[in-house]
């Protein structure tokens, strides 16, 4: 019953998403924002709502430690259900975390290859075999293209979808898309491009490109105090 | 004592990854301070080993099992260490160090950066919320990186980690220190580095040197408002004000001063005992407290004043040649020889016979231990953790947080003599140590022993050899595994023997149901209204429901996490009795039990594997290869570390397999984490187990 709800609450069925996946296999999705305002949050909020339906998610940190990652996991999880009681919260949290695999690298030596390595390691043994992939931390300008060309190309290959965050800097100008200069080098690779930005108390979600319809009545937003899609239904 | 001579006392641990030297540190401390004469190493080749492992098991392993509390002066500063074991399988020793102790050293290695042994330790500093400054160990070693530990305090720890001094060169160009307050190049001279020489900073490290002190200046800022001011008006910056406010942000565990050396090769060390008189705190800055049992465990805070009542605690009891010898630490008031104590558990007065200050296995009689010291006592009586007080006074010291034990083993003396050792050195041991238990099967006749680990019971049937000439054989380990339920059931079951003689009537109804929220094991709740169950049984009602706790129907393993609610029942006025609604109640928990569908839980450890990048794609295998849910891996340049939730069950032998498949280069360390349901096909297995067992013993 809770699963249910609680899968029922995908952060993005307003942007015209319903349960299933955003992205097909091989599909590049990217969450831009400024330091701070949220992207990890939504992502994770994707990935719980990706390993409630059963899926694997292979969650990829450059910047946190696997324990700061698991704790985003927990937090998120247990304000999503927070009016539900512990016991039961904490039995669904111990059964989709099955469905979650954390890789940390450190930024400077991170490769795809070796990313890739790591992949079959864990596909080869049977030990976990990802349909959704998170890249968290990754800096993106030119230099990462044929980086993100071998992404894609693994992506494919395996049959899995990766979302990743891009963080924009204040200083950096826009160009005509709506995307950062830096980022527009890269940004066709991306079949799905999301922004979040905060004005007032509120963080807007914005969908720069994509195909899910325009959002109808109110906009899709993020709650800043507990990082999650307010719910407005 | 006087508030003077308050401040001059330092009561400090040494915790660390195993393996990082902190025994070697130690051992190096209490040579500067003139404790002990020559230097030993811990796997030294002269056998004598490190002075602070004083028992032989210890020597032998290299490794430390039981604190050791020591005593040195510095600078006119007496400081008091107490030396803890680094594996996950002796955390109670490490928390009851943590527990007596103002402050810390956290040693690091400045290969190994923060393991997930200095994880642990660093979360049990927290709970105690103890001060530290850290201490990067073991820089002349290849591939040194002391600036990456201290990001990785930043980033693993959270701790607000700021570089105190520099490396002059590293590895095997390892030459000194550079103290970014003096701004003065250190070195270690002499035989045993004994010989502190100070130097100008070496002109290619200049810039970096003012660079790193501008940063540790900003940091310490925070702290201090005049210092702030200094900074802003440009002013000379007085030494004592940087340390200031470094101190005052170490105390809020808010800063942690970062300190390097190598212990082995004697560099660094004089430094930070400098430091410890400098930044961690004495017993008067700590505000500890007490629990009034007159008050309804009212908080009562306790002053590092002699002239006041005592307050000390007991936290570790060794069996010396000379009888059993007591560590306390004196929170307030004066353990002097002669005085009449309590023990706040047992009521029991005590006479004082003997004070000592421990030195290792060396002892110095003192006359008294004074508030804020820590001391040992002769011939008292008492268990680990107990509060001793001055007549008149009914406190308790906060009860420290003592897991359950997660796993047990049989042990069979092999003759008569060994049977009457091994009682005594399990009843020695069960005092020491609260995780580890011990206990009769009143099935089987065998006597079972309880721990943490596979580890921690292998350490006391090695020291039940060692040290009392036991010879015991051990059966497989068994998994502490518990049963609960998970819907809930109603009962309503009636007792009735009327049959000849004084006959038994008891009926009890209500329900069972899980607990669903805080960890009870098991409540009780009476809701009979209009004395259908007369008052005076309410109690022998209940007392038979905990009857059934210790071995549930389903495999007798203990049940947990069940609430029985009594609503209503019916009584007889001649033959109901205590025994007669013990036994309805008891009847009442089978029929519930029976409908609320039982299921077993076992302990699920969490596992921290660190092995060389070329082997996480076997290490992960072997995990899963023992059901086990792999969390994820974190790649460290050279090292990858895997973190696992294994279940304790299928981790029997997992050291020897991990060595073999890794050639000996991973380590892991293991906690319990949490308790789950089993699959059923391992839950099947399992009830074929019990019931062999059952047959065997039969």
């Amino acid at each position: 019953m809770l699963k249910k709800e609680l899968i029922l609450r995908n952060p993005l069925r307003q942007l015209g998403f319903e349960t299933e996946d955003i992205l097909s296999a091989g599909a590049f999705g990217a969450v831009l924002a400024h330091a701070g305002v949220g992207k990890t949050a939504l992502l994770v909020q994707l990935a719980l709502n990706g390993m409630l339906r059963s899926r694997n998610v292979l969650h990829v940190s450059l910047k946190d430690p696997v324990n700061k990652v698991n704790l985003w996991y927990n937090e998120l999880f247990h304000h999503l259900a927070g009016r539900y009681e512990g016991a039961q919260v904490n039995s669904l949290l111990e059964s989709v975390l099955p469905h979650r695999f954390i890789m940390t690298f450190r930024v400077e030596s991170f490769s795809v290859p070796k990313l890739e390595e790591r992949l079959n390691d864990l596909t080869e043994q049977g030990i976990f075999s990802a349909t959704m992939m998170i890249i968290d931390g990754l800096d993106f300008d030119e230099s990462r293209r044929s980086d993100l060309n071998d992404l894609k190309a693994l992506a494919v290959k395996n049959g899995i979808h990766i979302w990743f965050t891009v963080r924009s800097h204040r200083h950096e100008a826009s160009g005509v898309d709506g995307l950062p200069v830096s980022f527009s080098a890269v940004a066709g690779l991306f079949d799905l491009v999301l922004e979040l930005q905060p004005e007032r108390a509120d963080v807007h979600i914005k969908m720069l490109r994509g195909s899910g319809s325009t959002p109808v009545g109110s906009p899709l937003l993020l709650d800043p105090s507990t990082m999650l899609i307010k719910d407005q239904v | 004592m006087s508030s003077s001579t308050v401040e001059k006392v330092r009561n400090i641990g040494i915790s660390a990854h195993i393996d990082s030297g902190k025994t070697t540190l130690t051992e190096r401390i209490l040579f500067y301070t003139k404790r002990i004469h020559a230097i030993h190493d811990v796997k030294g080749k002269d056998g004598v080993g490190a002075t602070m492992d004083s028992m032989e098991l210890e020597k032998e392993r290299g490794i430390t099992i039981a604190s050791a509390a020591t005593f040195c002066e510095w600078q006119e500063h007496e400081i008091n260490i107490i030396d803890t074991p680094g594996h996950v399988d002796f955390t109670i020793e490490v928390e009851r160090s943590l527990r007596v102790l103002d402050g810390a050293v956290l040693v690091l290695c400045s290969v190994g950066g923060v393991q997930s042994q200095s994880i642990t330790v660093d979360m049990q500093m927290k709970r105690y919320k103890v001060p530290c400054i850290a201490f990067i160990n073991k820089c002349d070693r290849s591939g040194a990186d002391p600036s990456r530990v201290i990001a990785q305090l930043h980033s693993k720890l959270g701790h607000n980690a700021v570089a105190m001094q520099m490396p002059i060169g590293l590895e095997t160009d390892f030459r000194g220190v550079i103290d970014l307050l003096s701004m003065k190049a250190t070195y270690f001279e002499g035989e045993n580095g004994e010989q502190v020489r100070s130097d100008e900073i070496p002109e290619n490290l200049l810039a970096e040197a003012r660079s790193k002190r501008e940063e540790m200046i900003d940091a310490a800022s925070l702290f201090s408002d005049e210092l702030t001011e200094a900074i802003l008006e440009e002013s000379p910056i007085p030494d004592a004000l940087i340390m200031d406010a470094i101190r005052k942000g170490t105390l809020a565990r808010k800063l942690t001063p970062v300190f390097l050396g190598s212990a082995y090769k004697n560099k660094g060390v004089q430094p930070l005992l400098d430091a410890v008189n400098q930044y961690l705190p004495c017993p008067a800055d700590v505000e500890n407290t007490a629990l009034d049992l007159d008050h309804e465990e009212a908080l009562v805070e306790l002053l590092p004043d002699s002239s006041l009542p005592i307050v000390a605690l007991a936290f570790k009891l060794e069996d010396g040649t000379y009888g059993q010898l007591t560590y306390v630490r004196v929170y307030q008031g004066t353990l002097a020889k002669g005085a009449v104590i309590v023990n706040t558990r047992t009521g029991k007065k005590v006479k004082i016979g003997r004070v000592v200050r421990m030195h290792a296995d060396q002892m110095e009689d003192i006359e008294a231990a004074t508030a804020g010291y820590i001391a040992a006592l002769f011939g008292i009586e008492c268990a680990s953790g107990d509060t001793f007080v001055s007549p008149g006074l009914n406190l308790t010291m906060t009860s420290m947080y003592v897991p359950k034990p997660v796993i047990s083993l049989a042990i069979f003396p092999k003759d008569n003599k060994s049977q009457i050792n091994m009682s005594k050195a399990l009843n020695r041991f069960t005092k020491e140590d609260p995780t580890f238990r011990t206990h009769v099967d009143e099935e089987t006749n065998e006597t079972i022993i309880e721990g943490m680990g596979e580890l921690h019971l292998e350490i006391y049937v090695e020291r039940m050899k060692r040290e009392y000439g036991t010879d015991v054989e051990t059966g497989k380990p068994r998994v502490a595994y518990r049963e609960t339920i998970t819907q809930r059931a109603e009962f309503n079951y009636t007792h009735k023997k009327q049959t000849g003689g004084s006959g038994q009537y008891g009926r009890v109804a209500g329900y069972m149901e899980p607990i669903t929220e805080g960890d009870e094991d098991f409540i009780f709740d009476n809701q009979v209204r209009g004395g259908s169950i007369p008052t005076q049984y309410i109690a022998a009602c209940e007392k038979g429901f905990l009857q059934c706790l210790a071995k549930g129907p389903k495999m007798e393993f203990p049940v947990t996490g069940v609430k029985i609610v009594i609503n209503d029942g019916a009584s007889h006025a001649v033959d109901s009795s205590d025994m007669a609604f013990q036994a309805a109640a008891r009847g009442a928990f089978r029929e519930g039990y029976g409908r609320a569908k039982a299921v077993i839980h076992e302990p699920i450890m969490k596992v921290v594997v660190e092995t060389p990048t070329e082997f996480q794609g076997a290490v992960m295998g072997l995990l899963n290869q023992r059901r086990g849910m792999i969390v994820g891996a974190q790649d460290e340049g050279p090292m990858t570390v895997v973190e696992a939730q294994v279940p304790l069950g299928e981790m029997f032998g997992f050291s020897t397999v991990l060595r073999s498949s890794t050639q000996g280069k991973a380590q892991f360390t293991m906690e319990f984490a949490l308790y789950r349901q089993i699959p059923q096909s391992i839950a099947e297995k399992i009830a074929e187990d019990v019931a062999l067992r059952k047959k065997s013993a039969a």
